[in-house]
């Protein structure tokens, strides 16, 4: 009877693979078997099927007894710091594309037609990016958590030692520092990803506005990966900063090898040459920003040509200074633990 | 208020679902499918329904509390399910814990009853 093969396929449909074909043979057994005792010798109809469906109750609690656990991507421990971080991503690369969109229409007002219909595309992309990798990584933090919760539960290794200890004040970290960080990465992606030719000096010569690049954009594409990597570890320390919200010696390693990590990563992709705007010093002059023998001139082309040099001791001591002050903050929490 | 009966029931069927087990046990020394044990277990008090039965028999099977067969030599090929050497130990622990459990239950229920006031006196 056609409305029991749908009730089957209904509760089969909702477990794994390898258990259907058997426990469809045993239900299909278990029907029959019910139906011939409303109606022998083969004479059911379909109100005693539909009878002894309704005894069996409705296929998703079936499924759900055959199962014995409920599935999740992301389970009700992480669904409140999930959201937390999907909410933040997704507002920040909304405000980083907004202001890409008003560097754009201000530095060439005629194109705003293309400029919104790309601000649009934009939006989708990233906004789609986002939410993927928020939940890929909150996907994994809990699927860690669900594994190590199973093996605790196993090895009844449960200690009240091992309770955590009620944040103070000190211990915790703000809410604000980790939105920021993500924030901050959010507009360092969304600028290299869409406007890095918006990074250079700005010239204004008739009501024209234009921009002489710093960065050679052609060459800055093929560091795109890096720039992606860089980027998810900075939401992925910054997602876990949100979940445990507590400074810990493992939270400040953590902080420390993200931060080395992107810092190398970054340094390496601005000590190549290539990647600078080659006719920079050229298109100044022809700008009429310099012009040679000028006072300055020296100056200017001189600087230019340690640039990367500056670049990277500068990010390089910014970023000892971040993992000084972060060591410093875990040090005194230490001290008065 | 909530109604006494409804609450009973409800309660009630939290206290079947540990009984239930032993009763399934109990029954399976010799190999049954799934459908011969409800009205078996119906006949001795143990109401239970198939859509109940048939998850606990392959979880007891997961557990190793059970071994399992088709028989396809029938009309309808069945499943029947044997209780295991393993399970047959925990039935009987089982069973020793259960009877610990009403000695504990009649004396706590006994004092219940003789704390109250029974006028005899």
């Amino acid at each position: 009877m056609e409305v029991i093969d749908r009730y089957i396929y209904a509760v089969t449909q909702r477990l794994p693979e390898q258990q259907r074909a058997d426990i469809k043979q045993e239900l299909r057994g278990l029907i029959d078997d019910m139906l011939e005792e409303r109606a022998p010798a083969h004479q059911a109809t379909r109100e005693d099927a539909e009878s002894v469906l309704l005894e069996l109750g409705h296929p998703n609690a079936l499924a759900a007894k055959y199962r014995g656990y409920d599935r999740y991507l992301i389970g009700p421990m992480m669904f409140e710091p999930y959201l937390t971080t999907l909410k933040i991503v997704l507002i920040s690369i909304g405000i980083a594309l907004t202001v890409v969109f008003a560097i754009e229409t201000i530095v060439a007002p005629t194109d705003i037609l293309e400029h919104f219909t790309s601000y649009l595309v934009s939006l989708v992309t990233a906004g789609a990016q986002g939410f993927g990798w928020v939940t890929i990584v909150c996907a994994l933090i809990d699927f860690r958590q669900q594994k190590e919760a199973a093996s605790a539960s196993v090895n009844k290794g449960w200690k009240p030692s091992d309770l955590p200890h009620i944040p103070d004040m000190n211990t915790q970290i703000k809410l604000s520092e980790p939105i920021a960080g993500i924030i901050f990465t959010v507009l360092f992606t969304v600028l290299c990803l869409y406007s890095i030719e918006l990074l250079g000096v700005w010239r204004l010569h008739d009501g024209e506005r234009y921009v002489i690049p710093f960065l050679n954009a052609d060459v800055f594409q093929n560091y795109m990966p890096i720039i992606w990597v860089v980027a998810a570890l900075g939401i992925l320390k910054e997602s876990i900063r949100i979940i445990v919200r507590k400074r810990t010696g493992k939270m400040l390693a953590l902080h420390i090898v993200v931060g080395v990590a992107a810092t190398v990563l970054i340094c390496i992709m601005l000590a190549d040459p290539a990647i600078w705007n080659p006719d920079f010093i050229q298109q100044l002059e022809a700008a009429g920003f310099l012009s040679a023998g000028a006072e300055g001139y020296d100056t200017v082309v001189s600087i230019w040509s340690e640039v990367t040099e500056w670049l990277v001791n500068i990010i390089g001591l910014f970023a000892l200074i971040d993992i000084i002050t972060e060591t410093y903050k875990w040090y005194r929490i230490k001290q008065t633990a | 208020m909530a109604d006494v009966n409804e609450t009973i029931n409800g309660l009630l069927s939290e206290l079947r679902r540990g009984t239930i087990v032993i009763g399934v046990l109990s029954q399976l020394s010799e190999p049954q499918y799934g459908y011969s044990l409800v009205p078996v277990l119906g006949e001795k008090g143990l109401a239970v329904d198939a859509g109940t039965l048939y998850p606990l028999l392959r979880r007891l099977e997961k557990q190793e509390l059970l071994e399992s067969k088709w028989d396809t030599n029938e009309a309808r090929p069945r499943k029947y399910y044997l209780l295991s050497p393993f399970g047959r130990e925990v039935y009987e622990g089982l069973c020793l814990e259960w009877r610990k459990l009403i000695i504990s239950m009649e004396a706590i229920m006994d004092e219940d009853k003789g704390g109250e006031p029974d006028g005899s006196d």
